[in-house]
């Protein structure tokens, strides 16, 4: 028996402040894609859909599992998790990962009907600060039947992909010297300095479609690489090496105001990065809120007013921000919010090939090395790490850190050859 | 904020000097011993868990409960643990988001038809709404598989699945309102029989005297066994398991294609929860191997797609593993250990002692505390090992 | 600081339900991720792992070198069933 459901789309008018808009000089939009069906959102070359979702005014493309919150994107670079749309019948897609195309068809996901009854504000309205699902209407029992049934339906989030297009895929296995994971300055250094050895070295960035690395298999020798469904074109590689070096740098951390989940709030430097790479500038009042330090930085290369998280009660708005609080009663006007928060790093890849990781105030987890950069591991390769996944912070240490990495890795390739 | 409460145990719940029955092992079997056990009787419990609750196969496992089996005691069985789900969020008081949308085992050759065909039959005689199921019944109940190479199905509407950790810590706080002591992040390091029982060393330094033990540690119960003595031949075996990308509700029953040995359910979450058995055979030893293979989600992929073409465009989200405690003859071992009847076995259930884990409590309950027999504790006794080689009575092990 | 104040998004944990947790006895990061949800969602703790260190230590809950993150699995990234498959799905046989 199929359970029914309220209808994926919301017809009711997004919110209408765009949020970033082009530089001048920028390019000219090249088409336009819709959203919901029925929302056109112009296009720029290179943007990607969040960018181009922003600058459209559409904040929120989804709702929250249990309060029925509006969401959107937040770290601006693929690790969130609340930027899912679904893009042409394909669902629980990262927004802010794909490339946006002309004609594409862009669908919020598990959105209700919007308009001036709302039944999902009642839920976040109804609800406490806790929602305990533990012992939520555990009794009587056809009391917990109904709520089951109820909860389930309102579950999950994407639907399932229309047919027929199901995706053809391809493998490939290919044995390499050296990996090289994440390709920013750190890793781009460490490859530069090994390629100075060796022709098969490989860099992989997760922003190139199929390069994902999702996993270091010790026990089938591998490191596995592949494609998150972006296009129809499904890909699988996998290396054989015996060196691997996880340059996969940082990424924002929630920061603890309340308020933070509004769409409108991210990441500060998700939000430097987007607008640096696509071109874009604000479009409405911004701010940046986060520890007094961090914040002034950030609120500094932004050129925004900042305030520290300790001055401010809360983040407010409905469908996305509209205003801060302070805790000395002023309000704020803004609907844009950039947390500033210190980073973490990015050291589950490390971590699922045995780098041991120790707590660092200024990034979280971070992997830990000896000083030649190598990491105590077990599996068929030596495991390597530089760059800020290890607690290295600004441009240029990255880079000498990881031309110093880099350069112990092609000496230990060399060592290797000489003996064989 | 409120100091923590030992409800969900504690490394630091204060344990007396003696108890009556020390139960070794914080998954579902043994909080749910420990629960009947102090709901029927007065006797001193404790329960000691090396780690947090449930983090052996009591927490790693896909949460199916079924009454479809190919033996009829199984069968029995896990219809009396079927009813018990169906009102233990209520006794517990917590959410156990137990679903019964059903188990449809799906046969693409005339070996996994006969089995289906028999058990079906067995079920039914049993009383179990359990029936046979075309192609087109398939496509009714599950419009998204592909029923190509596919012979028949089985049906039963009234299994279903749970969420197996609000199992575990509604018996442990359940348990602990009895009066259970439980204590986490404690392990045992020695257990010595003296005159009477045993004395347990703990890894605290602490000393606790147990007129009897219960081994409910499961993969790991070898290592306790062997440490006085005991020699039973049940191993750790590491299953795989994935789960996918959240969706909205479209599979109702957790299907199983019983020849490949891949099992798919959708958790109320909205996640597949999906398995397979590996052709090679999975890992097997006494050292338990809780990592995960590149070659599981390719092998599970290529059988699931084929199951359920639509899944092609669908993400995983997740891998892990969890032991199956095997024994030689896919029965569990429950009940005094040879040669040392005070520490009872209460291990060897090969990858489906989840489900069973309220009928399993309530009976050994019942026989701890008041020596009530029961066939199935005659069928599971460790003592049974000796001699020649027992074959399997129970063909629908899956996973 | 409000208790309504959410610390993971994918599976709105506030701290209101961490102060639950930490109150029914979970201390550590892999517990109070089984009990309350938090970093089970889609983005599997990337967002807030980190804050949920943050948020025990500056409570007194953990210490630094007692800090353990949740168990690193696959897939690091999302990676779709017909690219582990790695052929075409007409030639399955």
């Amino acid at each position: 028996m199929r359970l029914p459901w309220s209808p994926q789309c919301s017809r009711a008018k997004p919110q209408t402040v765009s949020v970033f808009r082009a530089r001048r000089g920028a390019d000219p939009p090249s088409g336009v894609l819709r959203v919901d069906g029925w929302i056109r959102v112009p296009v720029r070359p290179g943007q990607t859909v969040t960018g181009a979702l922003l600058c459209a005014g559409v904040l929120a493309t989804s709702r929250s599992l249990k309060y029925r919150r509006p969401r959107g994107p937040f770290c601006l670079q693929g690790d969130c998790g609340t930027c899912l749309v679904r893009i042409d019948g394909r669902p629980n897609l990262r927004a802010c990962m794909v490339e946006a195309k002309p004609g594409m068809e862009v669908e919020s996901q598990n959105r209700q009907e919007q308009g001036a009854w709302d039944p999902n504000r009642l839920v976040d309205a109804w609800i406490g600060p806790m929602f305990d699902h533990h012992h939520f209407v555990l009794r009587p029992r056809w009391a917990n039947q109904w709520m089951q049934t109820v909860a389930r339906r309102l579950s999950g989030l994407g639907t399932l992909p229309d047919p027929p297009r199901w995706p053809t895929s391809t493998h490939e296995h290919r044995r390499v010297s050296a990996v090289v994971i994440g390709g920013g300055v750190a890793g781009q250094a460490a490859f530069a300095a090994i390629s100075k050895t060796t022709r098969s070295a490989v860099l992989l960035d997760r922003r190139h479609p199929g390069h994902a690395v999702f996993g270091l298999y010790a026990e089938d020798g591998v490191v596995a690489a592949g494609t998150d469904g972006r296009d129809g074109q499904e890909r699988l590689t996998t290396f054989e090496t015996q060196h691997i070096v996880i340059a996969t740098g940082t990424r924002p951390s929630m920061l603890e105001v309340s308020g933070n989940d509004r769409p409108g709030v991210f990441a500060a430097q998700g939000l430097a990065a987007l607008l640096q790479t696509e071109n874009l500038e604000l479009a409405a009042d911004a701010v940046v809120i986060g520890q007094p330090e961090l914040a002034a930085a950030w609120g500094e290369r932004l050129n925004l007013p900042w305030f520290s998280v300790a001055d401010v009660a809360q983040i407010r708005g409905e469908q996305s921000v509209e205003a801060i609080e302070l805790r000395d009663g002023r309000v704020i006007p803004a609907q844009v919010v950039a947390l500033a928060e210190h980073p973490n790093a990015a050291s589950e890849l490390g971590r699922q090939g045995g780098a041991p990781v120790a707590w660092t105030e200024h990034v979280g987890f971070a992997i830990e090395r000896d000083e030649t950069g190598r990491c105590s591991s077990s599996g068929p390769w030596q495991l390597w790490a530089c760059g800020a996944v290890t607690g290295v912070t600004g441009r240029d240490a990255a880079i000498a850190d990881g031309t110093r990495v880099g350069s112990a890795v092609a000496q230990a390739l060399l060592a290797e050859e000489a003996r064989s | 904020m409120t100091a923590p409460t030992s409800a969900l145990g504690s490394p630091s719940t204060p344990l007396p000097a003696e108890v009556d029955v020390a139960i070794i092992g914080g998954g579902v079997m043994g909080l749910s011993v420990a629960e009947h056990l102090a709901e029927i009787s007065s006797l001193r419990i404790a329960v000691i868990e090396r780690s947090y609750l449930a983090s052996g196969a009591s927490g790693r496992n896909g949460g199916g409960v079924r009454m479809q089996w190919g033996d009829p005691e199984n069968i029995a069985l896990m219809i009396e643990s079927i009813q018990i789900f169906g009102t233990l969020a209520q006794k517990l008081g917590i959410n156990t988001w137990f679903r019964q949308g059903g188990y449809l085992f799906v046969a693409r050759n005339s070996a996994s038809e006969a089995a289906l065909v028999r058990s079906v039959e067995l079920q039914r005689q049993l009383g179990a709404p359990t029936k046979v199921v075309d192609a087109r019944g398939i496509r009714q109940l599950v419009p998204e598989l592909s029923t190509e190479g596919v012979w028949m199905a089985a049906h039963n509407p009234r299994d279903g699945v749970v969420f197996p950790w609000a199992l575990v810590w509604g018996y442990a706080q359940q348990a602990a309102r009895h009066g259970v002591a439980i204590r986490t992040h404690t392990n045992v390091t020695r257990a010595t029989p003296r005159e009477r029982g045993f004395e347990l060393e703990l890894g605290t330094g602490e000393k606790l005297r147990a007129a009897r033990i219960v081994n409910a540690t499961g993969a790991w119960s070898g290592v306790l066994n062997r440490s006085l003595g005991i020699d039973l031949p049940n191993r750790a075996e590491r299953h795989e398991i994935l789960s996918s990308e959240p969706l909205k509700p479209f599979l109702d029953p957790l299907v199983v294609d019983l020849t490949v040995g891949l099992y798919v359910s959708q958790s109320t979450r909205g996640e597949l929860v999906t398995g397979i058995t590996m052709p090679g055979g999975h890992g097997r030893g006494t050292d338990i191997d809780l990592g995960q293979s590149l070659a599981f989600l390719r092998h599970l992929s290529r059988a699931l797609i084929r199951l359920m073409p639509v899944c092609a465009a669908l993400k995983v989200l997740r891998q892990w593993s969890g032991p199956y405690d095997v024994s030689p003859d896919g029965d569990a071992i429950v009940g005094p250990s040879p040669g040392v009847p005070g520490f009872i076995q209460l291990c060897g259930f090969t990858g489906h002692g989840f489900m069973m884990a309220p009928a399993v409590g309530r009976i050994v309950a019942r026989w701890l505390a008041r020596n009530e027999t029961h066939p199935i504790l005659a069928r599971w006794n460790p003592s049974r090992f000796r001699g020649e080689t027992l074959a399997r009575r129970e063909n629908l092990i899956i996973g | 600081m409000n208790r309504r104040t959410f610390l993971c998004r994918c599976e709105d944990v506030t701290v209101a339900e961490l102060e639950a947790a930490v109150g029914k006895g979970m201390l550590t990061v892999e517990e109070i991720k089984r009990y309350t949800g938090l970093g089970t969602g889609p983005c599997q703790g990337k967002e807030c792992l980190a804050t949920l260190a943050r948020w025990l230590l500056q409570r007194g809950l953990a210490t630094s070198d007692g800090l353990e993150p949740f168990t690193a699995r696959p897939p690091a990234e999302p990676i779709t069933f017909a690219a582990l498959a790695g052929q075409d799905p007409e030639e399955l046989s």
